[in-house]
């Protein structure tokens, strides 16, 4: 077999995990996907570069700045548009959620235009061993992913605030009760996802191009990860994503390289129709 | 009659502008058990939502230790000394048994440590379960649970929403047995149950309610030799 297609199948897995896990967070305490992630994600992939390239600051500091930046806004957007609207049906706020995605990318696109753009980063060569090829930021990406998910499974299995964020996920209504404060646990939340859609950004800058469809075309293969590990669960998003991006790489090898994204929806018409609480979860998704 | 441990006076509460409980007062004292009867939709659920803070009520008094606690959101009232176990939904089914006393004694988390081996203690068959996702329980390990959770932070006053609802025969009866050591531990409670005879028998007083009103209120033991009580909640269970 093709070592080649283990590495994309990684590659590919560590852009998408981080951001199905924080997908899957979300839905956890807003009960709607919220698709607006891809605009978020945009959003994120131009913060980091206007700090990094217009600005001139070293791309570590540039992600921390995206990051930063898109967990205020994802904040803003839950404190202006969906919260407003928790009453509506999953549906309604489904659909304002790709509103907003739409909304941010011709913002976006009124400030850069829609020209494909890079950070500010040397050129290297790629890595080559046993007859595959990595690139310096490929292996970045899959180290910062790993210790992403290891510190969101210590935050959410041992830490207070963490396990606070499972029970309003769980059960508001209980939690309230118990004294949390649903609200501000809902908002650190938001934060939280926030930053890791600035961060999901700046990877797919470094992996793919920085455009304002950036975030829209990894929107479908994000969903198709949480619903394959069950949505609501964000530790199944992490081996949902590493199954779709092995599932995508298969597909490249008999199907034109077009079809990958059909992948995605693929999977989620399968799991939707035949199993809507995903491999490994318990929560589902109302049609 | 011992000092009140909480009064509740003149209270009006609903959803909405429906108003759904109208003109309640009771008092339970200090380590007394207090059992609310009625037919469905009498508005005893309602009426403990309010008492919690979980509904807000709209008029009247709901005083916990003497402090005024009605206005008052739910998680304010949480560690007022009052702890609240509703009829429904009453674990987090996605947390361990352990995660769930620790949600219980998220006010004070430092003393978490010590009121979870205490609560261990009170209910030993919690302990091998300590790990187990609370989803995967039983009915009435769940139940459990719920107690275990609503003592974490010691109250003086427990409300209980029908906690042998859906148990089995023989669960019913233990369920009963724990509402009474809880109470031995000086935790006055005051409980809502369709199982009329069951829960009067374990209380000390008793109240009836109807259409949202209190219509009969007195010591438990007289309400079970009562000719209308028994007709109308215990006719069929004797
Ligand atoms: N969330 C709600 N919104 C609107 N109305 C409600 C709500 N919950 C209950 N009601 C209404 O309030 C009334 C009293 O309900 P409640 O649950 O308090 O009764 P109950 O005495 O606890 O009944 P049961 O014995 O069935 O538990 C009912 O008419 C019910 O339809
Ligand atoms: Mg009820």
């Amino acid at each position: 077999m093709n070592l080649q297609i283990f590495v994309n199948a990684l590659v590919n897995a560590a852009l998408i995990a981080p951001p199905a896990m924080a997908f899957s967070l979300l839905f956890g305490v807003l009960k709607f996907p919220n698709f607006a992630i891809g605009g978020y994600i945009t959003l994120g992939a131009f913060a980091a570069y206007t700090f990094n390239v217009p600005l001139g600051l070293p791309l570590p500091l540039a992600t921390l700045g995206a990051m930063l930046f898109t967990g205020f806004v994802v904040w803003l957007a839950h404190v202006w548009v969906f919260k407003p609207m928790q009453d509506q049906s999953a549906v309604t706020l489904l659909v304002v959620s790709i509103a907003l995605t739409l909304i941010l990318e011709s913002v976006v696109r009124l400030f850069f235009s829609a020209d494909v753009r890079g950070f500010d980063i040397p050129l290297e060569r790629p890595w080559k061993f046993w007859g595959a090829r990595i690139t310096r930021e490929q292996v970045e990406i899959i180290a910062c992913a790993v210790v992403l998910a290891t510190g969101l499974h210590v935050l959410l299995r041992h830490t207070r605030i963490g396990r606070a964020m499972r029970a309003v996920a769980d059960n508001p209504m209980l939690a309230a009760i118990r004294g949390v404060d649903a609200a501000k646990i809902t908002a650190l939340t938001t934060v939280l996802c926030g930053a890791i859609f600035g961060l999901t950004g700046v990877f797919a800058g470094l992996d793919l191009v920085i455009e304002p469809l950036v975030g829209w075309n990894l929107t479908i293969p994000i969903f198709a990860a949480a619903i394959l590990g069950g949505i609501g669960s964000p530790y199944g998003a992490i081996l949902g994503a590493l199954l779709l991006g092995l599932a995508e790489e298969l597909t490249i090898l008999v199907l034109p390289s077009t079809y990958k994204i059909a992948v995605g929806f693929v999977i989620i018409a399968i799991f939707l129709l035949l199993r809507p609480q995903g491999l490994f979860g318990t929560a589902e998704i109302k049609k | 009659m011992t000092e009140a441990i909480l009064s509740v006076a003149g209270l009006r509460s609903g959803y909405g502008r429906t108003v759904i409980c109208d003109d309640i007062s009771l008092q339970v004292s200090a380590g007394q058990i207090t059992c609310i009867i009625g037919p469905n939709g009498a508005g005893k659920s309602t009426l403990l939502k309010t008492i919690a803070g979980v509904v807000s009520a709209i008029d009247g008094s709901i005083r916990v230790a003497g402090v005024e606690m009605a206005g008052l959101p739910a998680a304010r009232v949480a560690g007022s000394g009052m702890a609240y176990v509703p009829q429904e939904a009453n674990v987090f089914r996605a947390l361990t048994t352990h995660e769930n006393l620790a949600m219980g004694g998220w006010q004070d988390e430092g003393r978490t440590q010590a009121a979870r081996d205490r609560v261990y203690d009170m209910f030993p068959d919690l302990q091998p379960l300590a790990r187990v996702p609370a989803g995967n329980l039983s009915g009435g390990q769940r139940q459990m649970v719920a107690f275990g959770m609503a003592l974490m932070l010691e109250p003086q006053v427990l409300l209980l929403d029908e906690p042998s609802a859906g148990l089995s025969p023989l669960m019913v009866g233990e369920m009963f047995e724990t509402v009474r050591r809880v109470n031995a531990e000086g935790v006055a409670i005051l409980m809502v149950e369709q199982n009329a005879l069951q829960g009067l028998k374990t209380a000390h007083e008793g109240i009836v309610m109807a259409a949202g009103r209190i219509a009969m209120q007195g010591a438990a033991s007289e309400l079970l030799n009562s000719a209308d009580v028994s007709e109308l909640y215990l006719g069929s269970r004797i």
